[in-house]
């Protein structure tokens, strides 16, 4: 288990699931451009990696922002409810970050949504790895 | 165990050395039990998947990952991307190990004893805002011309205002990840810089890293996390399977 927070805390290796769906959802081997004939068509429920994008409505998020800078400098510090401002709308607004795939899943995804995802469990860490080297008898 | 009455098909998570040993622990996707095909030197870890039942659900993604994270602790992984199911077991064999069985035997020999590492800052909204307020003309001035003033009525002020920071963030994101990736390039064998997920994110980058040198580089993560303490959150994720330095070819 490795994480490393400034301020502490902890964290599983393989991270939240937000983690797991920037990488094995956008990286990694793809098999169809090794195979095509026996590929079985799955539908697949997932939303795709998460990707930025810039809109009139970040925009102004981040005037609105630089705008409770102003409160803070004339309330002074000890407002930590100030703090996270674009961090709490933007996440929490779904949709804005995310983009579907074509076609696949969208009723799925709407039903599934962020509650779901957030319920999913943070993987255990395991005592022994599952998979690994035979002992190392080979010859030669 | 397939509910349905289609045979079951093959899900396939990741390429693997042929002479690795599963623990009868290993589970995959929906618990089923982990099997490994091997063909030649190299072989692919597999479970039986009810080809009816839509897969991606958050438990789906979850258990894809931790097999092949927990594989890659001890083995070198070439890791599917999410998704990839075959046939059958023979299929595996006869279309994906069989005709690139030289080319996964060389990269698994490039990914012996390494691992990937993800590393992701995110910015205090406030320190990062005050920070490029501070330094640029323009955005202050707009600020005077909007305070006081009406949403409506500073609306384009109040845009321009926005833009001009978004920008500012950019740029310091650029910075700042060239400077995570300096400082911690001694330690580590390649690095590849993600697409960032959110617009207040300081760095996201995938590293590659000897084993032998892991407590090194995460230490050096550590100096960066405390250089930036106060202004941005620094997370390393990892060991994890090497997704971000595997390549499909022609993709």
């Amino acid at each position: 288990m490795t994480v490393v927070q400034p301020g502490g805390g902890g964290g599983s290796s393989s991270g939240g699931l937000a983690d797991v769906i920037d990488t094995i959802l956008d990286k990694g081997l793809v098999i169809d451009a090794y195979v095509s004939v026996s590929l079985l068509g799955i539908q697949l429920l997932t939303i795709d990696a998460r990707i930025v994008v810039a809109s009139v409505d970040t925009y102004l998020q981040f005037a609105e922002a630089t705008n409770r800078l102003d409160l803070a400098e004339k309330e002074k510090p000890g407002v930590p409810d100030l703090v996270g401002g674009i961090l709490s709308s933007v996440t929490g607004g779904g949709g804005k970050e995310r983009e579907l795939p074509e076609g696949a899943g969208e009723e799925a995804l709407a039903a599934g949504d962020e509650q779901v995802l957030e319920a999913a469990p943070e993987p255990d860490e395991a005592e022994q790895p599952a998979v690994r080297r035979r002992n190392r008898s080979r010859e030669g | 165990m397939p509910t349905s009455e289609q045979p079951a098909a093959c899900y396939v998570y990741g390429i693997v050395p042929a002479d690795v040993e599963l623990t009868s622990d290993a589970r995959g996707l929906a618990d089923r039990p982990v099997d490994v095909v091997r063909q030649g030197d190299v072989a692919a870890l597999v479970s039986e998947v009810d080809p009816v039942v839509p897969l991606g659900r958050p438990a789906d993604l979850m258990a894809h990952q931790r097999l092949l994270d927990d594989a890659a602790r001890d083995v070198p992984v070439l890791p599917m991307r999410f998704g990839a199911v075959m046939t059958d077991a023979r299929a595996v064999v006869r279309e994906l190990l069989a005709p690139n069985e030289a080319g996964f035997r060389a990269a698994l020999a490039e990914l012996e004893g390494r691992v990937e590492y993800v590393v992701r800052g995110r910015y205090v909204e406030r320190a990062v805002l005050t920070e490029v307020v501070g330094e640029n003309a323009a955005a202050a001035r707009l600020r005077e011309q909007i305070r006081g003033r009406g949403e409506k009525e500073a609306y384009e002020a109040r845009v321009r205002l926005g833009e001009l920071l978004y920008r500012a963030v950019e740029a310091k994101r650029e910075t700042d990840t060239g400077r995570l990736i300096e400082t911690v390039s001694p330690y580590c064998v390649l690095s590849a810089v993600r697409e960032p997920t959110h617009h207040l994110d300081a760095a996201h980058v995938a590293f590659l890293v000897d084993s032998a040198r892991r407590s090194e580089f995460e230490d050096a993560v550590g100096k960066v996390g405390r250089e930036w303490e106060e202004r941005a959150d620094l997370r390393l994720q990892g060991p994890i399977a090497p997704y971000d330095f595997v390549l499909t070819p022609g993709g």
